[in-house]
């Protein structure tokens, strides 16, 4: 019943807490690994430091990879686990009380506004990308995402019109993307003609 | 076989009647959200089609708009066989990246190859122009060369800057030993700022869209100007 009545779009937040928590855990903890091999030997080139553009390398150096003084993946460490916890504990079917959801959804707003931070330093700042950063962009947009249409349906965040929201969230995720991707392909337009 | 589908039909008619009616149009039905995303991601790829079949042609470009007479040669071939022209923004990293390849091609084909510097600023960049006034500056007191390599040497420490570099570059342009008045006269002039623009129609005419861009024999060189890339290409026009 419950299934019927819950639309599509709140119903996978179980499964996209839970999938995307665990990639983008992986994600930060390979850039932690990555580091690490990096202090150990200064001259270590990071597996994901494929050219001069995609380079996690180069951006891990940056004084961007370190926001709070520390190294940023440390943050996402230690969060995407909280977020796979209650992604699992959603699955299960445990009925987490309100604040858990505005704890989450004020988490995810924070993991929001610095992953578009790093996305504009990035592209117009550092001029290079790191595929695994680029992971936890799109991990961290669809946890926000999914997280919000989930506490709009359930009322946990009040707002009147949200159905529209709800029932064209693929779109709206999709073009979000395409926004960023857009931005990457005029930013180094140079370097994708060199690809032709 | 037969008499097992009769009998099938024959106790179920008003569920067969359904199932008619129903699932099947149930399950080719897109929900509005899929529609609209199958086609922003149908539109998307379109474009990005489209604009990947009109770059894909590179026709040779026209000689007298790769090489003009005041051009900046940096090396020159004893025979003038083998001519490489490239199109740079001095703040862009990619041709700082390029630069040392160029370098290493440059010494080991002396002699044999002509290296031809075209001014490509890109808009992008808030230090482009005042960095290939400040190359044109000191190219008049006979000096284009060590700017350029001053500028890609030192682009770590102006590039990307929100902030006019123009101290910078004559911190530099003092440092190369250049008469300071003559050249902040030349930076300014009327002549410098016609030399870049007539450097980038240039650069639009023969389809340059990004920098770098290197052109070999007249034909735009279409993979990443590495050492490896760009010895192979020269090696193959020496061949030929």
């Amino acid at each position: 019943m419950n299934r019927a009545e819950t639309p599509f779009a709140a119903r996978i937040s179980g499964w996209v807490l839970t999938i995307g928590g665990a990639v983008g855990f992986l994600a930060a903890f390979t850039l932690i690994v990555e580091k690490i091999s990096l202090i150990k030997n200064p001259a270590y080139v990071p597996t994901c430091s494929i050219n001069p553009l995609l380079s996690c390398g180069s951006v891990m150096q940056t004084s961007q990879a370190e926001a709070f003084g520390f190294p940023n993946p440390l943050i996402g460490v230690a969060a995407f686990p909280v977020v796979i916890t209650i992604g699992v504990l959603v699955l299960a079917g445990v009925r987490l009380p309100r604040w858990v959801w505005l704890g989450l959804q004020t988490g995810t707003v924070f993991g929001l506004v610095f992953v578009h931070w790093l996305i504009y330093q990035s592209l117009y700042r550092i001029g290079a990308l790191c595929p695994y950063c680029m992971v936890v962009w799109i991990v961290m947009i669809t946890i926000f995402w999914y997280t919000l249409l989930r506490n709009l349906h359930f009322g946990v965040i009040p707002l009147r019109n949200h159905k529209t929201l709800l029932s064209y969230h693929g779109l709206i995720l999709t073009a979000w993307l395409l926004i960023i991707a857009a931005l990457i392909g005029i930013e180094f337009w140079d370097y994708w003609q060199t690809l032709l | 076989m037969p008499p097992k589908k009769r009998q099938k039909s024959r106790n179920r008619p008003p569920a067969k009647a359904a199932a008619v009616a129903k699932p099947p149009a149930r399950s080719v039905r897109l929900s509005p959200n899929m529609k609209f995303t199958a086609g922003l991601i149908g539109l998307v790829l379109v474009i990005v089609g489209i604009i990947w079949w009109s770059n894909r042609d590179e026709p040779a470009a026209a000689a007298e708009q790769l090489v003009r007479a005041n051009s900046h040669k940096l090396s020159a071939a004893a025979d003038g066989k083998v001519t490489l022209v490239e199109f740079l923004d001095f703040e862009c990293p990619s041709c700082a990246a390029a630069y040392p390849s160029v370098e290493r091609i440059r010494t080991e084909y002396a002699g044999r190859i002509t290296y031809v510097v075209r001014l490509f600023p890109l808009t992008g960049h808030k230090n482009a122009i005042p960095a290939a006034s400040a190359a044109q500056a000191a190219a008049n007191q006979g000096k284009f060369e060590a700017m350029y390599k001053k500028l890609f040497e030192s682009q770590g420490s102006w590039g990307g800057k929100e902030t006019d570099q123009a101290a910078t570059f004559e911190q530099y342009a003092t440092e190369l030993g250049l008469d300071m008045t003559r050249y902040k006269t030349d930076v300014a002039a009327q002549a410098t700022s016609s030399f870049i623009t007539a450097e980038v129609t240039d650069a639009k005419t023969v389809k340059v869209t990004g920098t770098p861009t290197f052109f070999l024999n007249g034909k735009k060189l279409t993979t990443t100007p590495t050492y490896d890339n760009l010895k192979k290409a020269i090696d193959e026009a020496l061949a030929s």
